[in-house]
């Protein structure tokens, strides 16, 4: 099925690639990459016939909505397990949710979409198997990429927490007779955010890249997907495209953290010193 | 500060949500879902099984494929063969396209010269070689004419020539066709949301019957299971893509049924013009050594079609004389002592990874070879590459398939006639038999030429052979709807059950 | 100082440097036995690189032999089950216990062998980034931001699709892409040593920066470069399965976890065991991996001991 083989004979292909210059020489094509590139012009999808950045602009927001989806999902519940875990240290709570944040780890997140897959939908017929359209279809795909995230948000938190909670300010505090709720959320939390959040801004580039594989999982219409089936496809003004456009996310992000890392914790600093 | 991130994160995720469809069912609506996504919706510059599917709703022809390779009316009310290189054809009268342009002869013309054109690079240019031209009689009559006769010819333009819309496409372009095209089939586009579904709208005007559903919803799901399971759940009318092992499942469910499309023929090439493939014997033995109807019984249920040649049985002109190669390790390490391996041979089996159950029928086909002594290196490749590979000569052994079309010459001419391609074998006299078969317009002298090709390479050996796999359909208990030979998934004869 | 002289005391102080270092080693382990979890971990972890070593002496099945007949033979709990195949047959009647011992020497190959790339490359490029600073440093970084910049599972996916699929491309591809990591840790490390007075100290007194790197700067960040390293491999032996879960790992027939899975994602509503156990495999070498991992950084980094 699909492409049968001999729909394209040897002689339309080679016009093909002579028409889309794949014969030039590499740094010829790769100079007229650059060029287009710069002004957002990757060229026309080999498979689907349209301009390439017209893609990427319909699938990124599916991406983006798992990625931020699960983000959230990881956070919200990462951050109050990670806090309680760290006020009842010891705890039968304590333990077993970090032994829980151990076992989100230790699972590749595409295994646990699969059981997931298996159990909620195959077993129990709760969720839709696969695709995109409302709230229901998004569960299983954001829970999957999240769940690891979110086990290693918690452990963060935690250690992060009680390390502050250690801190000689929060003692004072402590010795002031301040409410213990008030030295938690108040003084604690908001300096053990501060990690978290350069952490957090520093696993959204590996998201964008873990939809890769959850994408095709759950027939997600992202770029994750789109990406995998051009590499396959030998699509390559998609896959370039895809490619700049993922590394342009990175590259954002990742500027946004080394900045704010500097600001953040002044141990660090970039000047040069002999 | 943190709060207000949280909230603006929150409000554009509600956004996206909103923005993404869902869907409504009612009686009215089909929801049809397939394993791959729709890449184009102009049917000329697509050879994808999928988005074929959905062009022929929305795209006519000038005559209905039938199962024993004939054909019927369509677009088309009459026609007669005037020469034996030409036909003259009438269309019926009064047919519009969706956005009103008449259905003429002109259009006909335009399209029969748009996917000739080099600018389209249609892939059905090819299988269209043997006509040359179409000359316009009046508006509704027009002659098509062949530079050789061509007995296939009809079905041909049946499945391979859409009439599409010169006014329309004139003004919007080939890029914007692609995208939203117009058509004179019973359905037109509503919307199409890239990666997700395309939605058909009943196209009041068409000249035959109306189909009975006013929605048709196109959508993709990768995943075999969950195609099922969207089958049984009722999620789904029409499913295709039914790995063998899911169809008793589908049987017992009670909630659908299966109705038998093409076929899928996968077969081994062997690179006849290297050692140690260019002995026939080493050949012979390879085809003795594979044990079908063990396979047939343990990936297929027993319900594949075992081949007893290059044509396969299904197809019209096959020889039914012909008995499958026997399994006999053997025998097949006889045949390789003769041909001067005592010691067996070592040789590397390419096959493509997207195509199903190819992993398993692979390791299967390897063990087979094995226990004759020919010792198989697995190389699976991706679409694109093994696709390089095959034309760049660079196979000694690999899996390919085609379907089991009703017309011989639709894939016998393709893969073993010389003028086509000579990649791995070339044979005088299967050349003379395959232009004998195009020519030749009676069909009982046309069975004839066929058997004898069969036999021919049934002897030569250019492939392995091996089973004919019938594709199916899962369709819900609620819809009537059978499946055709030529695999498509054509709404407009979809009716409720009762 | 003559060149002899210089040599000879750079081979003291290596070895006046050493001593404490297995002192050191001493002490971790001994931390490491006192809590459960890593010892646990530890325990768990060592069990399966025995099995995965050893198995061969008392385990005799062929992952490749195929009884076509006897496939999807269930586990032998369940009903059907056999004990020829404990853990039941996959798609082509295959022992699965069989490809999953043989699959394991993969994962482990690959990712221990994976890190040791890396790490070698990252803490190589980290030191001299880190200690020396300057245009070297700034030239290192911009090839980490231009690593970092891509995603690492494309990047892995695109050469490994160029390159074509084995066990020694997939090796030298994870390797190569995650040495970023162990440069940019290793890097913070000595940009914070490096201002400290024993460094400056040792430096004013004209000590030659290969034995200040040996002596003051590497002993003091290779605890946090034990723990990435451990944790790592657990890391790299799930992109090792995703790679192969997308039909890029190692060709077949080989086993692999990866493969295994993805060969078994196709009978899921069939033969649930065949997704399921490469699975809980991966699992639990991660597990343990992780386990011992944080138990390593417990004992290793004093400012979390602490705590």
């Amino acid at each position: 099925m699909l492409m049968l083989p001999g729909d394209a004979s040897y002689q339309e292909i080679e016009e093909l690639r002579e028409q889309l210059g794949f014969n030039d020489p590499l740094y010829v094509q790769y100079a007229r990459f650059a060029i287009k590139a710069v002004q957002g012009d990757f060229g026309e999808s080999l498979y689907y016939h349209v301009p390439v950045m017209e893609l990427i602009i319909e699938r990124l927001p599916a991406s983006l909505e798992l990625a931020v989806s699960a983000m959230i999902f990881a956070l919200v519940l990462a951050i109050p397990l990670g806090i309680l875990s760290a006020v009842k240290r010891g705890s039968m709570l304590d333990m077993g949710s970090m032994f829980g944040a151990l076992l989100g780890i230790s699972m590749p997140h595409f295994w646990l979409g699969i059981m997931m897959m298996l159990f909620f939908s195959i077993h129990l017929g709760w969720l839709p198997t696969s695709g995109r359209g409302t709230f229901a279809h998004l569960i299983m795909p954001a829970v999957s990429l999240g769940l690891s995230l979110m086990a290693m948000f918690a452990r963060l938190t935690r250690s992060v927490m009680l390390e502050v909670l250690s801190l000689d300010y929060i003692r004072t505090a402590r010795a002031k007779g301040l409410k213990e709720q008030v030295i938690i959320y108040k003084h604690a939390l908001k300096n053990a955010l501060i990690p978290l959040v350069t952490v957090a801004g520093m696993q959204f580039g590996f998201l964008i890249g873990g939809t890769v594989i959850i994408e095709t999982v759950f027939a997600w219409p992202g770029l994750g997907r789109l990406v995998i089936q051009a590499i396959f496809g030998r699509d390559y003004p998609l896959v370039q495209g895809i490619v700049f456009v993922f590394s342009f996310i990175f590259v954002g992000i990742n500027l946004l953290v080394d900045i704010l890392y500097v600001y953040l914790d002044p141990q660090i600093s970039y000047s040069e010193e002999k | 500060m943190k709060k207000q991130y949280l909230s603006i994160l929150i409000g554009i995720l509600l956004c996206l949500m909103m923005a993404s469809p869902g869907f409504a069912r009612d009686a009215k609506t089909l929801i049809v879902i397939q394993e791959s996504e729709v890449v184009g919706l102009d049917l000329m510059r697509s050879s994808l099984q999928n988005t074929m599917s959905v062009c022929y709703n929305i795209h006519d022809t000038l005559f209905h494929p039938q199962e024993d390779a004939s054909v019927k009316p369509a677009l088309a009310e009459k026609w007669e063969q005037i020469s034996d290189l030409a036909w003259r054809i009438t269309l019926r009268k009064g047919i519009k396209f969706h956005n009103g342009e008449p259905v003429n002869a002109q259009a006909v013309k335009f399209s029969f010269d748009r996917i000739k054109s080099p600018e389209i690079k249609s892939p059905h240019k090819g299988k269209l070689s043997a006509f040359s031209e179409i000359v316009v009689i009046d508006d509704l009559t027009f002659e098509i004419k062949t530079t050789n006769s061509f007995a296939p010819g009809l079905y041909m333009l049946a499945i391979y020539l859409p009439i599409v819309p010169p006014d329309y496409i004139k003004e919007v372009g080939d890029t914007k066709f692609n995208t939203d095209p117009i058509g004179c089939g019973p359905y037109k586009l509503e919307k199409w949301i890239r990666g997700d579904s395309v939605i058909l709208e009943r196209f009041e005007g068409y000249y035959a019957s109306k189909p009975y559903y006013e929605k048709v919803v196109f959508k993709t799901v990768p995943e075999a299971s969950a195609r099922v399971a969207a089958l049984i759940t009722e999620e789904a009318d029409v499913v295709s893509g039914i790995p063998v092992h899911k169809r008793k499942s589908i049987e017992e469910s009670g909630k659908a049924y299966l109705t038998s499309q093409m076929g899928v023929m996968p077969y081994i090439g062997l690179n006849t013009y290297e050692p140690p493939f260019d002995d026939v014997r080493v050949r012979q033995a390879i085809n003795h050594a594979i044990d079908r109807e063990l396979i047939n019984k343990a990936l297929f249920d027993g319900k594949a079609i075992i081949c007893n040649g290059a044509i396969s049985p299904r197809t019209f002109g096959s020889a039914p004389d012909l008995k499958p190669y026997a399994f006999d390790p053997e025998k097949a390490k006889a045949l390789l002592t003769e041909a001067g391996h005592p010691n067996g041979i070592e040789v590397r089996l390419a096959y493509p990874t997207y195509m199903s159950q190819i992993q398993e029928q692979a390791e299967a086909i390897g063990a087979n070879l094995a226990k004759a002594g020919i010792k198989v290196t697995l190389e699976p490749f991706e679409r694109a590459v093994m696709w390089e590979r095959y034309k760049g000569k660079k196979h000694q052994m690999y899996i390919y398939w085609w379907d089991d079309a009703p017309e011989p010459d639709r894939y016998m001419y393709s893969l073993f006639h010389s003028e086509s391609r000579d990649y791995y074998y070339k044979n005088k006299s299967a050349d003379m038999l395959l232009d004998l078969g195009r020519t030749i317009l009676d069909r009982t002298d046309r069975a004839k030429v066929y058997n004898k090709l069969d036999h021919v390479l049934y002897e030569d050996c250019p492939w392995a052979y091996l089973y004919v796999i019938p594709e199916v359909f899962g369709v819900s208990n609620k819809v009537a709807y059978k499946g055709d030979r030529d695999g498509f998934l054509n709404m407009y004869w979809a009716k409720p059950k009762n | 100082m003559k060149s002899k002289d210089s040599k000879s005391k750079l081979i003291d102080d290596m070895f006046e440097d050493f001593l404490p270092n297995i002192h050191r080693a001493f002490e971790v382990l001994k931390d490491i036995l006192k809590r459960p979890s890593a010892m646990a971990g530890g325990i768990l972890l060592l069990l399966i690189l025995l099995t995965s070593v050893l198995f061969p002496l008392v385990f005799h099945i062929n992952p490749l032999d195929q009884d076509l007949m006897a496939r999807f033979s269930p586990p032998v709990w369940q009903d059907g089950g056999t004990w020829k195949h404990i853990l039941g047959t996959d798609n082509l009647g295959r022992d699965i216990l069989s490809r999953l011992l043989y699959g394991s020497r993969v994962s482990l190959l690959v990712g221990f062998s994976a890190v040791l790339v890396a790490s070698v490359a990252g803490i190589f490029l980290g030191l001299v980034s880190g200690y020396y600073g300057g245009k070297i440093d700034h030239f290192i970084m911009r090839i980490a931001d231009v690593f970092m910049a891509y995603p690492f599972m494309l990047l892995t996916i695109s050469v490994i699709a160029v390159l074509g699929p084995s066990i020694f491309n997939l090796i030298i591809v994870l390797g190569i892409s995650d040495w970023v990591t162990y440069a940019r840790t290793i890097r913070g490390s000595v940009l914070s040593i490096k201002t400290k007075e024993f460094v400056e100290a040792s430096r004013a007194i004209g000590t030659p920066d290969l034995i200040i790197i040996l002596r003051h700067v590497l002993p003091n960040v290779i605890s946090p470069l034990i723990v990435l390293a451990t944790l790592r491999v657990a890391n790299i032996i799930i992109w090792e399965s995703g790679l192969s879960f997308l039909g890029m790992g190692t060709p077949p027939p080989m086993p692999t976890w990866g493969r295994m899975l993805s060969e078994g994602r196709e009978y899921i509503t069939d033969a649930w065991w065949l997704v399921t156990i490469p699975g809980l495999a991966i699992m639990m070498t991660i597990l343990s991996i992780n386990l011992l991992g944080d138990g390593l950084r417990d004992a290793l980094d004093p400012r979390l001991k602490n705590l």
